[in-house]
């Protein structure tokens, strides 16, 4: 899950063009700034890598980096 | 050409939506309109419209994304949605342009998503052009992004040249920077911060700070602003003429003519600037006539090249 995090957390610095190092598991979306566009470009870009469609279920319910990466992680099932 | 309708989208859609759609068919030539929606709704529209039988198809798109939904996240949802579609018709290269009078946050993800923005922009945004006395006054952006970050400003300012250029064709437009006074220090967090990096644009040829009676100075050529105000300001103008046309008419002046080109039903849209593609905005209230309108300008927007120049006239400063 740690390889899956430090791809998403890449993937989102460079869009919001900051320091991967600032985006943690705790880190909030709105912290950063990121907006829905952002969360969703992000799970796009996770999408083309992993060859994978996450689910669109209650994207807007998950307020951390960290949740919303456990959720997904589970959908790639742990490859 | 063709031309993508999203014939769901809009407080007055779909009537409204088919029945300029109707009015375009009959009075542009050498377009062909393929509205997006429901097939039957949309077809049951037509024969209430006394449609000639030329110049419009119809695309079946299942869903629609209503006004008070979150754009990114409906867009996921809603794969089928007439927006979604009518853009995925200019990516299959079914379509040369989408004009849309729905949500106006999912019509631009929709073409971020679906088209890209050109290298160096984040987010595209609504570009319109202001009437004032000897001229146009390019003002961006009118909408599509409530909140901006000072690098966006920034961008826009370089979008608001490139459209400039190629809409106007203004060969070195002065931008300006809205802000609550000319001075430098004057402004929020934002502007101050867009200021400083404007300053130091080489390539661009920054007028400073404008305030809101500019736009008809003629002080700049391009105003840049975020969605937010750039929205409030449109909509306020809009209130202001209605006003005055009713005083006029009340005095026993006629005042259509005078106040035409401030009429955003002849207006019709306003293009999304940054993005691969010509996706046009109309108001949510659009009727029939703002409705061809918009199309008209969609139909001008590809006529001119409008993204192929802008993309050559971002580059020149990237």
């Amino acid at each position: 899950m740690e390889e899956f995090f430090e791809q998403a957390r890449k993937i989102l610095a460079e869009q919001l063009g900051m320091d991967p190092e600032l985006i943690t598991w705790d880190t909030t979306f709105e912290e950063v700034d990121a907006d829905s566009i952002d969360i969703v470009e992000m799970l796009m870009a996770l999408e083309d890598i992993y060859d994978v469609e996450f689910p669109e279920d209650n994207l807007e319910d998950y307020k951390t980096m960290g949740s919303l990466i456990k959720a997904l992680y589970q959908v790639i099932g742990g490859r | 050409m063709r031309i993508a309708v999203d014939a769901m989208g809009g407080d007055h859609a779909p009537h409204e939506i088919v029945k300029g759609c109707v009015r375009a068919a009959g009075l542009l030539s050498d377009i062909e309109l393929i509205m997006v929606g429901d097939q039957e709704v949309l077809e049951d529209e037509l024969q209430r419209c006394s449609w000639s039988g030329e110049g419009i198809r119809i695309h079946h798109a299942g869903q629609v994304i209503e006004m008070n939904e979150h754009p990114a996240l409906a867009l996921r949802k809603k794969k089928d949605s007439s927006i979604m579609v009518s853009t995925m018709l200019v990516k299959t290269g079914q379509a040369e342009a989408v004009v849309s009078c729905g949500n106006t946050g999912a019509q631009m993800a929709a073409a971020l998503f679906a088209w890209g923005c050109f290298d160096g922009i984040d987010r595209p945004a609504i570009g319109t052009l202001i009437p004032r006395y000897n001229g146009h006054t390019v003002m961006l952006d009118v909408g599509a992004n409530v909140d901006v970050k000072a690098e966006q400003l920034v961008q826009f300012a370089l979008m608001g040249q490139a459209y400039a250029q190629a809409a106007l064709g203004v060969e070195n437009p002065r931008v300006g920077l809205l802000s609550n006074g000319e001075e430098e220090t004057k402004g929020n967090q934002v502007t101050l911060s867009a200021y400083a990096r404007l300053k130091d644009l080489t390539g661009l040829n920054f007028a400073g700070n404008v305030e809101g009676r500019d736009l008809f100075s003629g002080r700049a050529d391009v105003v840049v602003c975020d969605g937010f105000f750039g929205n409030t300001i449109i909509k306020v103008m809009e209130g202001l003429m209605g006003e005055i046309h009713k005083r006029l008419q009340d005095a026993g002046i006629d005042s259509r003519q005078l106040l035409q080109d401030f009429d955003h039903t002849r207006i019709g849209g306003a293009p999304l600037l940054g993005v691969k593609g010509v996706s046009v905005v109309c108001h949510g209230s659009s009727q029939a006539e703002a409705v061809y309108n918009g199309i008209a300008q969609a139909v001008r927007c590809v006529n001119h090249d409008m993204v192929a120049s802008l993309n050559h006239s971002l580059a020149v400063v990237r």
